[in-house]
C-alpha cells in the first residue's frame, strides 16, 4: 500500500527506526531475572504447579527465603540445582499479605491488581467459562503464591514435591491449597494433537536465536521490566525500583480442551482423514507436526515442523488472502506477523508474547471420539510486561474477535469465546468454505494474574516487616 | 481542552466506533496548518478519487479548523476499540499527521508513550450522538464493493439470466432486477 505518507515522507516504522544509542546498551541483568521467563526448559519434562495460600505473612516470607538459593536465573541447566526448575510468583493478594506496602501495591498494573476473575467478562471468560464454575480456588483471594517446577524426569519432581512437603511442615502458616501436574511430550505435542510453542519471540539480549529471519529481536522491556520496550521508552514499573526491576507479570489459565469434541467435529465436516488433516490444520495454521501451512500448504511436512530453524521461518505478505493459512487461523490470529504491516493501524511488535504453556491430563488416545470424561488441555502460561496491550490485547482483539481481518462474527476455532454460532472461513480456490458453528473446544477452568519479581525484589519481598 | 475524565471510548455502532480530537491551534500556526492539510489533500489517499487510504482501520477522515483557525477537528470513525489501539498509534498513524499536528498544542514529538496518551485523551471528545448508515468494517465495505463489482459486470452478461436460474444461485437472482 501507499506507505510514503502525505506528511512524513520517511514514514518511520518502529521496525527501522533508529534507536538512541542508549537504549540499546542497557545490558540485562539476567543473573536477577528468574529463568523460567526468558528461557525454555529442555523438553521434554514433567512438572506440577502450586497455589500456596499464605495465612502467616513471616511464614510467607520465610517461603520466599528458602526458595531464593533454589532459584536459578539464566538459560536452564540440564540438571537443576534442587532437582527442578523453579519458578515462583505472587498475586496482588499474595503481595498484601506479605506486607508490601499499600503505595507499592497501587503501582502495580491495574489489570493485575484487579486480577483475573475481575477481567473475565472484558477477557470472554463467560458461560461455561465464567469464574462461578472456575475450579476452586482459582481466582479466589485465597490465591496468594504461584510456584511451577518442572523436572526432567518424574522422579526428580517427585523428590523435589516431596522435600518442599518437609519444608512445608516447618513453615505450617503457607498452605499448598492447589496442585495440578503438567508435562511436555517429547513431540511438542498438545492434547489436539498439534506441536506447541513454536513462534516464541527472540528477545534483544537474551542471546537465544532468532528463528524467524528478518524480524529483529524483540526489546526485552517488551517482557521484563526496567528495560526499554518498542516504544522506546519503559513499561510502568512497580515502585520501589528494587521490586519491579527485572520483574515480569504472568499469566497463568488452565483451559479445558474438549478433544473429543473437536475430533468428532473435524470428522463431520470431513469427507476422508486427509481432508479431516487439512480442516485441522486450517484452523490452527500449522499442521500436527508444526509445519506451517505458508511453507507446506497441502500436505504435512514433519521434518519441518521438527526443524526450529525453519518452522518459525516465514511471513504471510505472499498469503494476505489467506489461501494457504487462513486469516482466522489460530497461529496467525495469535501472531499475524507481517500481516498487517501494511494497514499502519497496529504494530505488532506491541502485542507479542512469551508463553510458557504446558499439557495437563492424560491425552485421549489417537482415533477416539468419544469424551472419556477426563480433564485435560493446556496450561497457558504468558510471561510479559504489558498485561493489557500484550495478553489482554491478543485475547479481546485477536482471538475473540474477527474485526481486524474483516470478520467481525468469527472468532478464533479453537480458544475463541465462542458461543458456538460462530463460523471459520477457508479461503481456497474455486470457492471459500465456511464451517458453520464452530462449538466451543476450550473451557476456562481459572486462572491468575501474577508477578515473577526478579532475584534481589525477593530478597526484599523475604525481609519485609 | 478536555478532561481525562470525559474521555472514553467512543459511541460504537456495530464494529465502528467514533473517534472525534479536537485541538487547539498554536498562535499563529494557522496558515502552515492549512498548508499542511492541502499537501495532505494532495497525496496519494487522500486525492480527489482516491479511495485507499494508508491507515485501513478508518472509514473517512477529517479535518477542520474552527474558530478562525484556532481550534482543529480531527473526525473519523475506527473499525474496532479505538482505546485499545492507542499505544499503536503512536508507532504508525499518528506520524502520517506529523506535519499537521506540529501545529498545535500538545503535539511535541510526542517523545513518549505517556506523551501520546496525554496527548490523545485530551483532545478525545465522545460524540453526544453517532448513527452509521450502513454496518461493516473497513474490510468488509471493500470486499462487499468487490464482489457487487464482479456481480455488475456477470448481469452484463448476456448470458446471466439464464444461468442465474440455477437454484443455487438464488440469492443473487434475487438482487438482481435492478
Amino acid at each position: 500500500m501507499n506507505s510514503p505518507t502525505p506528511a512524513s515522507p520517511q514514514s518511520p516504522s518502529r521496525n527501522t527506526e533508529p534507536t538512541e544509542p542508549t537504549e540499546t546498551t542497557v545490558p540485562l541483568e539476567i543473573d536477577d531475572i528468574q529463568g523460567g521467563a526468558l528461557y525454555e526448559r529442555p523438553s521434554p519434562y514433567v512438572g506440577t504447579y502450586l497455589l500456596l495460600q499464605i495465612h502467616e505473612p513471616a511464614d510467607g516470607r520465610e517461603l520466599i527465603r528458602r526458595l531464593l538459593p533454589l532459584l536459578e536465573p539464566g538459560p536452564a541447566s540440564t540438571e537443576p540445582r534442587s532437582g527442578a526448575w523453579l519458578t515462583v510468583a505472587f498475586t496482588y493478594e499474595g503481595l498484601t499479605v506479605l506486607g508490601v506496602p499499600q503505595e507499592s501495591l497501587d503501582s502495580f498494573a491495574p489489570e493485575f491488581r484487579q486480577g483475573m476473575a475481575a477481567r473475565a467478562a472484558e477477557l470472554g471468560d463467560v458461560g461455561a467459562s465464567s469464574p462461578e464454575h472456575w475450579e476452586k480456588p482459582l481466582g479466589t483471594r485465597d490465591v496468594h503464591i504461584a510456584l511451577a517446577a518442572l523436572a526432567p524426569d518424574a522422579a526428580d519432581l517427585e523428590s523435589v514435591v516431596a522435600r518442599a512437603r518437609r519444608a512445608q511442615e516447618e513453615i505450617p502458616g503457607v498452605e499448598v491449597i492447589w496442585r495440578q501436574d503438567c508435562y511436555q511430550l517429547p513431540t511438542g505435542r498438545t492434547s489436539f494433537g498439534f506441536k506447541d510453542g513454536i513462534g516464541q519471540p527472540a528477545v534483544e539480549g537474551v542471546g537465544t536465536p532468532t528463528t524467524r529471519r528478518g524480524e529483529p529481536p524483540i526489546k526485552a522491556g517488551e517482557f521484563i521490566l526496567g528495560y526499554p520496550d518498542e516504544t522506546g521508552g519503559l513499561a510502568p514499573m512497580p515502585t520501589p525500583e528494587v521490586l519491579g526491576r527485572n520483574g515480569t507479570y504472568i499469566v497463568f489459565r488452565k483451559l479445558h480442551t474438549r478433544v473429543a469434541a473437536y475430533r468428532q467435529y473435524l470428522r463431520d465436516k470431513a469427507r476422508t482423514r486427509e481432508e479431516e488433516a487439512l480442516l485441522g490444520a486450517k484452523m490452527v495454521g500449522r499442521w500436527q507436526s508444526g509445519a506451517p501451512l505458508v511453507l507446506s500448504p497441502d500436505e504435512d511436512d514433519p521434518e519441518l515442523g521438527s526443524d526450529p530453524g525453519r518452522n518459525n521461518d516465514f511471513g504471510y505478505t505472499s498469503d494476505l488472502r489467506g489461501f494457504k493459512c487462513p486469516a482466522g487461523a489460530h497461529a496467525r490470529r495469535a501472531n499475524p506477523r507481517d500481516s498487517l504491516d501494511h494497514e499502519m493501524s497496529v504494530d505488532v511488535r506491541l502485542h507479542r508474547m512469551i508463553r510458557r504453556g504446558t499439557s495437563y491430563g492424560p491425552m485421549l488416545p489417537e482415533g477416539v471420539l468419544e469424551d472419556d470424561g477426563e480433564d485435560r488441555g493446556i496450561i497457558f502460561v504468558f510471561a510479559g510486561a504489558h498485561l493489557k496491550r500484550q495478553f489482554e490485547f491478543v485475547k479481546t482483539q485477536w482471538l475473540n474477535d474477527g474485526i481486524f481481518i474483516g470478520a467481525p462474527a468469527e472468532k478464533d476455532p479453537l480458544v475463541g469465546a465462542t458461543d458456538g454460532s460462530g463460523a471459520f472461513t477457508i479461503p481456497q480456490h474455486p470457492i471459500r468454505r465456511r464451517l458453520p458453528d464452530v462449538p466451543p473446544f476450550v473451557v476456562t477452568r481459572g486462572g491468575e494474574y501474577c508477578f515473577a519479581p526478579g532475584l534481589r525484589a525477593l530478597r526484599w519481598l523475604a525481609e519485609l516487616t | 481542552m478536555g478532561s481525562e475524565a470525559s474521555s472514553r471510548p467512543g459511541v460504537r455502532v456495530g464494529s465502528t466506533s467514533e473517534f472525534s480530537l479536537f485541538f487547539h491551534v498554536k498562535p499563529g500556526h494557522g496558515e502552515a496548518l492549512h498548508q499542511a492539510l492541502r499537501e495532505l489533500q494532495d497525496a496519494p489517499g487522500y486525492r480527489p478519487g482516491d479511495y485507499e487510504m494508508p491507515i485501513a482501520s478508518i472509514h473517512e477522515a477529517r479535518f477542520v479548523p474552527f474558530d478562525d483557525d484556532t481550534r482543529l477537528l480531527f473526525a473519523t470513525s475506527f473499525d474496532g476499540p479505538w482505546d485499545a489501539y492507542m499505544e499503536d498509534f503512536a508507532a504508525k498513524p499518528l506520524k502520517l499527521f506529523d506535519s499537521i499536528f506540529q501545529h498545535v498544542v500538545g503535539y511535541e514529538g510526542l517523545p513518549s508513550l505517556q506523551a501520546v496518551k496525554d496527548f490523545i485523551l485530551s483532545a478525545q471528545q465522545t460524540a453526544g450522538g453517532y448513527a452509521r448508515n450502513y454496518g461493516g468494517t473497513v474490510k468488509e465495505i471493500r470486499k462487499a464493493i468487490t464482489v457487487n463489482d464482479a456481480f455488475q459486470e456477470v448481469l452484463d452478461d448476456p448470458e446471466a439470466a439464464d444461468a442465474l436460474q440455477h437454484p443455487a444461485l438464488r440469492p443473487l437472482l434475487d438482487v438482481a432486477a435492478d
